[in-house]
């Protein structure tokens, strides 16, 4: 498993600005949000240690998942926190449906996540796949989940984002697939990446990327969910993107960091394999 | 400049990121960027920059935001220059 930390120091975002501030700007323009946050966050919290539960339960004897090396790669990811009280988002590769699930348990056990269910990254999922009837809604809703609509209206996209950036910059961790959907390759692709997590990035003073590399065994392309039995691979690396750019260059610059830092993991992952 | 010059050179600039063609045709103030000229929505980023080249000025995320229709880039621009 790869773990490197703090590659870059510098922060990816404007030199003047600092928390605070971030969280001041991007509850400007929606200023219910926080409110909303709060509440959701807090129904979440109570939901948590059973849907947890549930979910830890399924994934390990339903669909009878392993994570290889676990308890390294949990423990890497305790040293990462550990590190710093700063701001970390999480950023990985996608190639299924349940990919937030499986990260989020290679990361804790279910029994850790249980007793620290505010720990949990929230996740921002295709509201097409999982905001379809009113009882999706409300799994996503206790789940942590902010469902965005992937090339839909630009204001509901950027207020997803502000709302990604208010809890980063709180402390809270989020769970971004830089891809946006599905690798249809089944390989990261760079030409997908959209930049909304550069934009993220560079609002965040501090903020550092855990870019997380997940896929199983017999994963040969993008599925609904990893077959059953499968043994999946984590690799973890904590960097810290900046760029000398400004505006939307910035972000499009942040978010290539990122997303060539997991083709670089990949990469490692098929070397591994040779 | 005035205004149709700028959705010209809007136009213009967009024109490789539209997969539909027909719609291209028929462009409007009106028409939508990502629904009806099918540009994708991760490289609405790159089209963003390339009017930052052409017309020689900063955008910024958040105004980004406000970005639906061909219209829509076209003021967002004319108020910059």
């Amino acid at each position: 498993m790869e773990h490197s930390s703090g590659q870059d120091v510098a922060s990816g975002a404007e030199p003047h600005a600092d928390r605070a501030t971030a969280i001041r700007s991007a509850t400007r323009s929606d200023p219910a949000m926080a409110s909303r946050h709060a509440r959701q966050r807090w129904v979440s919290m109570i939901a948590g240690p059973i849907w947890v539960g549930v979910s830890v339960i399924v994934m390990r004897f339903w669909f009878r998942y392993r994570i290889a090396d676990v308890k390294q790669t949990r423990a890497a990811y305790r040293r990462i926190r550990g590190e710093s009280k700063g701001p970390l988002l999480i950023c990985a590769n996608h190639l299924t449906m349940v990919d937030s699930f499986l990260i989020a348990w290679a990361l804790g056990s279910g029994l850790y996540w249980m007793f620290h269910p505010d720990e949990l990254p929230w996740n921002t999922p295709e509201r097409k796949n999982f905001g379809r009837t009113r009882l999706q809604r409300f799994l996503i809703f206790i789940a942590k989940c902010i469902p965005i609509t992937r090339g839909g209206p630009r204001e509901d996209v950027g207020e997803v984002l502000e709302r990604v950036k208010y809890l980063v910059a709180r402390g809270e961790t989020a769970c971004i697939f830089p891809e946006a959907g599905r690798s249809r390759t089944g390989r990261v692709d760079e030409s997908a990446a959209a930049w909304g997590v550069g934009r993220i990035v560079g609002a965040v003073p501090g903020c550092r990327v855990l870019c997380v590399y997940i896929r199983g065994r017999g994963q040969v392309s993008w599925s609904d969910r990893p077959a059953d039995g499968e043994v999946l691979d984590v690799s973890l690396a904590c960097i810290e993107p900046k760029s000398d750019v400004r505006g939307v260059r910035r972000s499009r610059d942040l978010a290539g960091q990122i997303v060539r830092q997991l083709m670089r993991m990949e990469e490692e992952y098929f070397d591994a394999r040779k | 400049m005035d205004r149709a010059e700028v959705m010209d050179r809007v136009v213009k600039i967009l024109t490789p990121w539209v997969k539909d063609e027909a719609a291209l045709a028929k462009v409007s103030m009106e028409t939508n960027i990502l629904e009806d000229l099918k540009v994708n929505s991760a490289r609405l980023v790159d089209v963003v920059i390339a009017f930052e080249d052409d017309f020689d000025i900063e955008i910024a995320d958040e105004d980004v935001d406000q970005v639906n229709t061909v219209g829509d880039a076209v003021n967002l621009i004319a108020g910059k220059l």
